[in-house]
């Protein structure tokens, strides 16, 4: 079978709604065959807008939108049958037991074969879930649900699976369990994963890119290595009483604007090679009402703060 | 873009179908996951169809016994007994609107919204699966005032009386689906019910004969698709009775040409309903 390399290409999607709402504003980004991409915003960036105009949910406004090479608004019949999604929400007929609701999904997607009932015992073998599919979904878990949720969307070897902020509501241990599962899928399919959330440490475990998405406009996107690499080494964040002075002192002990964020209280710093006991000091000597400070290295929030939610000083 | 010939890694399995599958067949599929979903044990199956038959069997007898209307052709029990599927009917069909409206907040809607099928296959897979039910219902329902009374006429004038009754499935099905997407509060949607299902009950000919009405309301009763449906059924399963029913409507004296202009009544309703229903559903599938 012959395939695009290419999986999803998005060029210049847009969406308005009615009232003249941008939900998204010209994205473009490429994801190649196999690959997980990492789409990660604030609540109302756009995020799951964009995954919709790629699942036929959502009609550009304007744009164009290629899965597996097909057109999306052209060929939505097309694109669903090679795609599929795992909600936000559990979204399963909860009075039908997990096979039945897994069988619905195979006979939907024409895989009702011998083949594709063999992989519903694999896939759920995988999971952990084999002991529950003959159970009402009602009877579930939240987890267990989760679990089915992603078997399901890759019992038909979909060549891109989008993944909607599916831990959402779920506590940190079913997870961390989820995204185990998700990882030993994706090695097993090799299947292409578009995945929307605002967890960094699951775009960071699971995803080769990540698009920062802020406000329906694509802000950063590169490996998590590289946006976090942007922000150098180590950081300092400062709480103190008056921000104000604080950024002052900073950018006075050599740290550009660009490099600094203020929320609440709370000062960030990145220092690229400037020694932290040469700015503390700086900043303890000013009397900005220091109440604690710390360094430690970049996490993947500094990238997304910085890009999504910070307020810059230089803004202030 | 650039392709290459390589083959994605995921396909291990040979699963991966690109071809979606075929119309008919998932229709069968929805068809049957809407069965699934309603009817999950005999309970489901008997409950819509108590207060029917209390009305058919209980009702209908208190009333004809009450009234002493039971010495003309078609007799009175008779006369309300097979009414009572005017009564069923639209229950029936709206209230598996709600289904509808369950589907799309706490189901597998949007999932089947993502599925390669056609959107209008979902509507037609809950529109067969609700038919099949009434259908179901209603052959029960005669049967049991047959048992205790009320008498049909069998023969191929029986046709009348089931294709009028399937075309009244599906335009009140038409009209729940629409309200689902009008009304997609269950509150809000079960509110509508009485006004839909009930009162046209009482204008529609169901009780007594639309004749009886004053004139304003003759001529409402005349334009509701249940006065149609239910002259068709009493000229389907009363016999020579039953033209007085269409007579009623048309003032015309050739029964076949009366039952033909009812029927296309009641089809051109069910088209609306219908092709208004599949638009509205295939529209709120997209934003």
């Amino acid at each position: 079978m012959s395939a695009p390399s290419t999986a999803i290409e998005a060029a210049g999607l847009e969406k308005t709604y009615p009232g003249d709402v941008h939900a998204v504003r010209g994205i473009s980004f490429e994801v190649a065959a196999g690959e997980a991409f990492g789409l990660l915003g604030p609540n109302g960036a756009g995020k799951t807008t964009t995954i919709g105009m790629l699942n036929t949910t959502v009609t550009p406004t304007s744009g164009r939108a290629l899965l597996g090479g097909k057109d999306v608004p052209k060929d939505p019949m097309g694109t669903r049958a090679i795609s599929s999604v795992v909600f936000q929400d559990a979204l399963v007929d909860l009075p039908l037991t997990g096979r039945q609701n897994l069988e619905l999904h195979l006979r939907l997607w024409g895989a009702n074969n011998a083949r594709g009932r063999a992989w519903l015992n694999e896939l759920s073998e995988v999971v952990g879930l084999t002991d529950y599919l003959d159970r009402p979904v009602a009877t579930y878990s939240g987890g267990q649900r989760r679990r089915m949720e992603i078997v399901r969307a890759l019992l038909s070897e979909p060549q891109v699976v989008f993944l909607d902020e599916p831990t959402v509501g779920l506590d940190t241990r079913i997870r961390h369990d989820l995204f185990d599962v998700l990882a030993t899928l994706r090695e097993r399919t090799g299947v292409t994963i578009l995945l929307t959330t605002h967890y960094l440490d699951e775009a960071e475990r699971l995803c080769d890119r990540i698009a920062v998405i802020e406000a329906g406009r694509i802000v950063a996107c590169d490996t998590p290595a590289n946006l976090l690499g942007a922000l150098g080494d180590e950081v300092l964040e400062v709480r103190v009483d008056d921000t104000a002075l604080a950024v002052q002192l900073l950018r006075f002990a050599g740290i550009p604007e660009d490099d600094i964020l203020v929320i609440g209280s709370t000062v960030t710093a990145s220092l690229r090679g400037i020694s932290d006991d040469k700015v503390l000091q700086q900043v303890r000597g000013g009397g900005v009402g220091l109440r604690s400070a710390t360094t430690r290295t970049p996490t993947l929030d500094d990238v997304y703060l910085r890009m999504t939610g910070g307020q810059i000083a230089a803004d202030e | 873009m650039t392709t290459t010939t390589a083959p994605l890694p995921g396909v291990v399995n040979g699963v991966r179908v690109e071809r979606p599958a075929k119309p008919v067949r998932s229709l069968g599929t929805l068809t049957k996951r809407r069965l699934a979903l309603t009817v999950r044990s005999p309970r489901s199956l008997v409950l819509p169809l108590v207060a029917p038959s209390l009305f058919a069997l209980v009702i209908a007898s208190a009333l004809a016994h009450t009234i002493h209307a039971g010495s003309g052709r078609t007799g009175y029990m008779t006369f309300v007994a097979l009414s009572t599927a005017g009564l069923l009917i639209p229950m029936n069909c709206l209230f598996s609107g709600l289904g509808v409206i369950v589907d799309r907040q706490q189901g597998a809607m949007r999932e089947l919204l993502v599925a390669p099928i056609r959107r209008s296959s979902i509507v037609f897979g809950n529109l067969l699966a609700a038919l099949a039910l009434t259908v179901f219902q209603v052959a029960v329902l005669i049967g049991l005032s047959a048992a205790r009374g009320a008498s049909y006429t069998t023969g191929l004038r029986t046709l009348w009386f089931v294709a009028a009754a399937v075309v009244f499935v599906v335009l009140m099905y038409g009209l729940a689906e629409i309200l689902t997407v009008r009304l997609p509060s269950p509150v809000e949607y079960i509110g509508a019910v009485p006004a839909l299902a009930i009162v046209p009950y009482f204008f529609a000919g169901s009780l007594f004969p639309i004749t009886a009405l004053p004139n304003c309301l003759a001529a409402v009763a005349k334009v509701l698709p249940l006065t149609h449906a239910l002259a068709l059924f009493r000229y389907g399963l009363t016999g020579p009775s039953g033209v007085t029913a269409l007579h009623n409507i048309w003032g015309l004296h050739d029964a076949a040409t009366m039952a033909v202009l009812s029927m296309g009544v009641l089809v051109g309703y069910a088209l609306v309903f219908v092709f208004g229903a599949v638009r509205l559903f295939t529209k709120a599938g997209t934003s």
